[in-house]
């Protein structure tokens, strides 16, 4: 229990800080996400050539579950979109030699989603987890998502058609975002 | 199963860190010779609940405690947990059911850390969670943001809390003194904050000599997207500079990123305390981080503190350009962008608008500054008075991220006014005349002709004198006069005698002159009446 009323203690004193971050420099969030996310698409498409006809065999359906970007409260669906893009930014920092594709524009496409990812963290305020608690399962479903994709990688060792496939899906999830992004 | 004394656990929990299970209950009843043994089932989003299978590391255990972790392998998904008593044939009922979702209790542990005291400051290596382990429960580990808490150890220390990268410098300590500090890994968008890691304690060094020909003052200056970087230097002599840039998202990676500085396009070998470095910027880049290594004669160099660039917040927006054109009272206002209309970065990252502000420019400097604010390019400006000079100017601004440009110059018109307005109405009214005259002449004329006829039909000026009147008929008979005179002889008119047989004839004259009237062409006299031969008569007695 004392651990607990430390570690709440510590979360106050973190939200504090957070929240007097947020008051800052926030309302560019919108404005500059829509800019980023289409920039992101850009450079995804840039990295590599067309998708490889040898790689639809082994294409696999991971079923992006689209209710996570659904809810009516704009605050959930901006920590959903937090957390899709920390994913996305993890896939592709693995190891991508077999891959091959342009360095810079993977550096560029990698830097534009930590930018957004920090700016998230900073303005989206994140209430007491009994807010969070109806939204869980969709949040679940996110994350077992993501572990889908990295297993498969994984499994596939990450070679050209793993990664041509989850180039390929990552961006399909960033057109969800987009569209998102915009009615926000 | 048999009659049973055994009571069933209690309090059952469930507790889990990073990927260990660890199931904890109480029994209350007598425990000699009691084993414990669970059972699990879980509920999978597809295929639904599943049968109750025994739970592996805790069959037949006799603490009140025990590890289930190889049992377990889908994280997300929620389970149910029971647990009973058993001594020899004789089984307990089930305790009450606990229902868990892996993912939601789990908690972080506390990371691993590496302290290095270096000049005065300390360096300090974190390595997440699970680290090394295949089966994680955090499988994105580049989500953890570690919270250091620091002190220095001293009574009334004061706890400082700051969030670090995986490698990073805390340098805003005292040399030769003690500090004690503790990590913990929290995962943001779960809002899970993980276990402290054991405190640790350090001493820093002393800070090394001040090295002279060190960049110190470093800034950046960041106008319309051209970003320059400006630094100092104490030691002006031999000194020469490399200007290196670090790509953001490098820092958040657990690898050592001090290789991966390069050096700005042109700022290489450079002797000049300033850089500019727009040319590795974009407005969607992210961010960056930019040093200055300074590099003596001696082959020795220093690097200068690091400068983050948020490239769109960090750059500040130049005031655009006004012309103004003037018609009537409508005053044109176009508005060049700032950066110029070619540079589209601008207008599309920031979403300007442009603040207008207007005002008359007369001798009495109490006039008021009018605002309009527009989004295009061009503007109006209406209810304008008349003859008076204007001065306007310009401000860009983006509301997004609250920032605005300088005004641009004052652009001062002058609206017509004066000389042109008697010169219409001068105009006018010559028109209006001439228009006026223009209809009214042939109009007057046309009145005077028909009152002319008018006045000569119903009034006749013109009476014919009263001796030709006399003549009558005989002269007005024939419409063929005689050219031909007769020889005129002295002879006089007694105008008394004709008066008299004048007005006796009169009347008969006129009903004659009535009658010849009709008389067309001839001019024989045969078919005169009586009357007419007496005025005949009458006639050559005058003459003669």
């Amino acid at each position: 229990i004392m651990n607990a009323f430390g570690l709440i203690q510590i979360g106050l004193i973190l939200l504090c800080t957070t929240t007097t971050t947020s008051s800052l420099q926030c309302n560019h969030l919108p404005l500059q996400q829509r800019k980023v996310i289409e920039n992101s698409l850009q450079l995804l498409d840039r990295m590599g050539k067309k998708f490889p006809q040898q790689c639809l065999r082994e294409k696999k359906s991971f079923r992006f579950p689209e209710q996570v970007l659904k809810p009516r409260q704009k605050e959930t669906v901006k920590i959903a979109i937090e957390e899709i893009f920390q994913h996305i930014f993890y896939i592709f920092s693995k190891n991508l030699t077999l891959a091959a594709w342009d360095g810079t524009a993977l550096e560029q496409f990698q830097n534009g989603l930590y930018q957004q990812i920090e700016q998230l963290e900073a303005c989206v305020i994140k209430k007491q987890t009994h807010y969070f608690r109806s939204k869980e399962v969709n949040r679940l479903k996110l994350k077992k998502y993501f572990q889908k994709i990295d297993c498969f990688l994984k499994d596939k060792q990450h070679n050209l058609c793993s990664w041509e496939i989850s180039r390929a899906e990552m961006r399909r999830c960033l057109q969800l975002v987009d569209k998102v992004t915009r009615k926000l | 199963a048999g009659q049973t004394n055994l009571k069933s656990p209690q309090d059952i929990q469930v507790y889990v860190l990073n990927t260990n299970f660890t199931l904890r209950w109480n029994y209350t009843g007598n425990d000699t010779n009691v084993t414990f043994s669970a059972e699990y089932r879980f509920e999978d989003f597809e295929t639904g609940e599943t049968e109750w299978k025994e739970l592996a590391g805790c069959q037949n255990v006799t603490r009140t405690e025990c590890d289930f972790s190889s049992a377990i392998t889908k994280y997300y998904d929620k389970h149910h947990v029971r647990i009973r008593a058993e001594r020899r044939e004789e089984v307990s009922p089930w305790s009450s059911i606990v229902e868990m979702t892996p993912y939601d209790i789990a908690q972080i542990s506390p990371p691993g850390i590496e302290l290095q005291s270096i000049n005065g400051a300390i360096k300090i290596k974190v390595s997440p969670p699970e680290a090394n382990q295949v089966q994680k429960m955090w499988i994105d580990c580049l989500s953890f943001k570690y919270n250091l808490v620091i002190w220095e150890n001293s009574s009334n220390a004061e706890f400082r809390n700051r969030s670090i990268f995986p490698i990073d410098i805390i340098d805003d300590l005292a040399p030769d003194t003690t500090y004690c500090l503790k990590v913990q890994a929290i995962y943001p968008t779960d809002s899970k904050e993980g276990l402290f890691s054991p405190i640790r304690c350090v001493k820093t060094t002393h800070k090394a000599v001040n090295v002279l020909f060190c960049a110190t003052n470093v800034s950046v200056i960041a106008l319309n997207m051209k970003f320059h970087l400006h630094w100092n230097n104490k030691y002006k002599q031999h000194v020469s500079y490399n200007v290196q840039y670090l790509i953001g998202y490098l820092k958040k990676l657990y690898d050592d990123y001090s290789m991966k500085w390069l050096n700005v396009p042109g700022c290489e070998n450079i002797t000049d305390t300033q850089c500019n470095f727009s040319s590795i910027i974009t407005a969607t880049s992210g961010f960056f981080y930019l040093r200055v290594q300074a590099m003596s004669e001696y082959n020795k160099s220093c690097l200068s503190n690091e400068v983050k660039v948020d490239p769109l917040v960090t750059n500040e927006i130049g005031p655009p350009a006004v012309k103004v054109d003037i018609s009537d009272v409508l005053l044109h206002i176009q508005i060049s962008p700032p950066g110029g209309s070619e540079n589209e970065v601008m207008r599309d990252h920031y979403d300007l608008s442009y603040r207008v502000l207007y005002w008359k420019n007369s001798s009495d400097n109490e006039e008021e500054i009018k605002t309009k604010e527009v989004k295009q390019t061009i503007g109006t400006i209406s209810d304008l008075a008349p003859a008076t000079l204007y001065c306007v100017k310009v401000q860009a601004f983006s509301k997004a991220y609250n920032k605005s440009s300088h005004f641009s110059k004052e652009e001062c018109i002058k609206t017509p006014g004066d000389k042109i307005l008697p010169l219409i109405i001068l105009a006018t009214f010559v028109t209006a005349l001439f228009a006026v005259l223009l209809v009214a002449t042939p109009l007057g004329f046309a009145l005077y002709q028909a009152y002319n006829k008018i006045k000569y039909v119903f009034f006749p000026s013109c009476q014919p004198p009263l001796n030709i009147e006399g003549f009558g008929g005989q002269l007005f008979n024939s419409p063929f006069l005689s050219t031909t005179e007769e020889p005129i002889e002295n002879c006089s008119i007694i105008e008394t005698i004709i008066t008299e047989e004048a007005n006796q004839i009169d009347f008969k004259d006129y009903k004659h002159s009535k009658q010849s009237s009709r008389d067309s062409g001839n001019y024989s006299n045969d078919d005169d009446t009586s009357g007419s031969k007496v005025s005949e008569e009458t006639l050559e007695k005058e003459i003669v």
